[in-house]
């Protein structure tokens, strides 16, 4: 259609959303402060998806979101509170309320970092806080352990 | 069933524009699944906006279709056609845009003046198209593609942005008025759009409606925003955010009222998307915006509807009846 003006368009995004240079021309710091939007309004649409991740991070939800996601494009708010909470166990920071969240999902999802969530086919098992969460057939049941 | 008919009166409108009295049909409110409860419930609710991306028009959200079987004009809004994308649309938005069109007996759909994707990447927000003849040639093509598609009449909203693009050609108002013209698309005027960019980028809101065709316009967005602190050693000075999570601020009220002093407008409506306040909060909210776009009162207006008045009087001009 007009592959100068797509070529433009594409690196504005990379810019706002993959960590890409700032073209040429456009405001440094007004397009820091769309990056910096564009990451608070993901927050506020991943807390939807992930309410006891959020919940558990409190004031520091919309920090923890911009300092994981800063860089890594848009995959829909399933996904981004995702990263979040992988990005927040690899540094050793997942909260102890978000821990059984993230086990039952990943139980019965499959997900593997960069494309759309997928029901899992397989029996899977993931230990949660207290808990095991066991899916069979694309059911979960939470198995309470009693002695930790 | 007033209402519907009105709608459809709306649409015939459209290709006799001016025929009538101007239309003035009422508040409404976007339709959220948090507060289906509450909309069902709403007083004198006189159409409400879906979006188009959450609704499945083979099974529309059961709120969504009580509201269009009761007769209140129900108009689905896309949030991610991405009109302004210089490598063109995607044909499944398109068909779905339309499929829900259909599917809720709707008398127009909307979208935005901007561009999510482009070149398989996706920004996942509305971002500003620069106002170049290039750009406004691909917005043209890609709306006509959509027109092609739609049975009823498309509207457009210009957005809020927090950057310009380099080498602008146009002012917004002289940009989104070749737009209209071009495509003779209707306007969907977010007074807190523009108010937001009025702080964000500079200029007089007033300015701006003084420059657009106010004639077009199919219905209004109002919504409250929020402020957030910028890096002031950045030499950002900070930005109001058009969140759609807070009460409306009184200077969008107050642009509401700045453009209805030059054209009132045929619907308003609410724009909220989270921190939903209780029922009375919210009822009380679009009972502020029904005065201050000068619409008469549920007992005024129920005390006319009590008068014999030929079908389709009263109401006129605009796609929204």
């Amino acid at each position: 259609m007009s592959a100068g003006l797509a070529a433009r368009q594409a690196a504005l995004v990379d810019a706002l959303v993959a960590g890409a240079p700032v073209p040429d021309g456009f405001d440094p710091v007004r397009l820091a402060t769309t990056r910096r939007a564009l990451l608070r309004k993901r927050a506020g649409e991943a807390a939807r998806h992930w309410p006891l991740l959020a919940a558990a991070l409190g004031p520091g939800w919309p920090a923890a979101v911009a300092e994981a996601l800063d860089g890594v494009p848009p995959g829909g708010s399933l996904r981004d509170g995702w990263d979040v909470a992988r990005w927040l166990r690899a540094a050793g920071r997942l909260p102890a309320g978000a821990v059984d969240e993230l086990a039952a999902r990943e139980v019965a999802t499959r997900y593997d970092g960069s494309g759309a969530p997928r029901a899992r086919r397989a029996p899977a098992v993931r230990r949660g806080r207290g808990s095991v969460f066991v899916q069979v057939g694309g059911r979960t049941l939470r198995l309470r352990l009693r002695n930790r | 069933m007033a209402e519907g008919v009105a709608a459809a009166a709306g649409v015939a409108a459209v290709a006799e524009p001016g025929a009538g009295p101007a239309t003035r049909l009422g508040t409404g409110i976007g339709w959220r699944p948090e507060i289906a409860g509450i909309v069902a419930e709403l007083p004198g609710l006189r159409f409400c906006e879906v979006i188009a991306e959450a609704i499945d028009p083979a099974a529309p959200p059961r709120g969504v279709a009580e509201l269009r079987d009761r007769g209140v004009p129900v108009i689905p809004h896309g949030v991610r056609l991405s009109l302004g994308s210089a490598d063109g649309l995607d044909p499944e938005r398109v068909a779905h845009l339309a499929a829900c069109a259909d599917a809720l007996d709707a008398p127009l759909v909307s979208e935005h003046v901007s561009f999510t994707r482009v070149a398989g990447r996706d920004a996942g927000h509305l971002l500003p198209v620069p106002r170049t003849r290039e750009a406004l040639d691909v917005l043209v093509a890609n709306v006509a593609r959509v027109q092609a598609e739609l049975d009823v009449p498309l509207a457009l909203e210009p957005v809020a942005a927090l950057f310009d693009w380099p080498g602008d050609e146009f002012t917004e108002a002289e940009f989104l008025t070749r737009l209209l013209d071009r495509t003779e698309a209707w306007l969907l005027l977010d007074v807190a759009n523009v108010h937001a960019n009025a702080v964000n980028r500079g200029g007089d809101p007033c300015a701006v409606l003084d420059g657009l065709p106010l004639d077009r316009i199919a219905y209004v967005h109002v919504a409250g925003g929020s402020e957030h602190p910028g890096d002031t050693a950045a030499g950002d000075p900070g930005v109001y955010h058009d969140s759609h999570t807070d009460p409306v601020p009184p200077e969008v009220f107050a642009l509401l009222g700045e453009l209805c002093d030059r054209r009132l407008p045929p619907a308003v409506m609410l724009e909220r998307d989270g921190r939903y306040p209780p029922a009375a909060e919210l009822a009380a909210e679009l009972a502020a915006i029904s005065a201050a776009a000068r619409f008469a009162p549920p007992a005024a207006r129920a005390a006319a509807a009590g008068q014999v008045v030929p079908a389709a009087a009263g109401v006129a001009p605009g796609v929204l009846r």
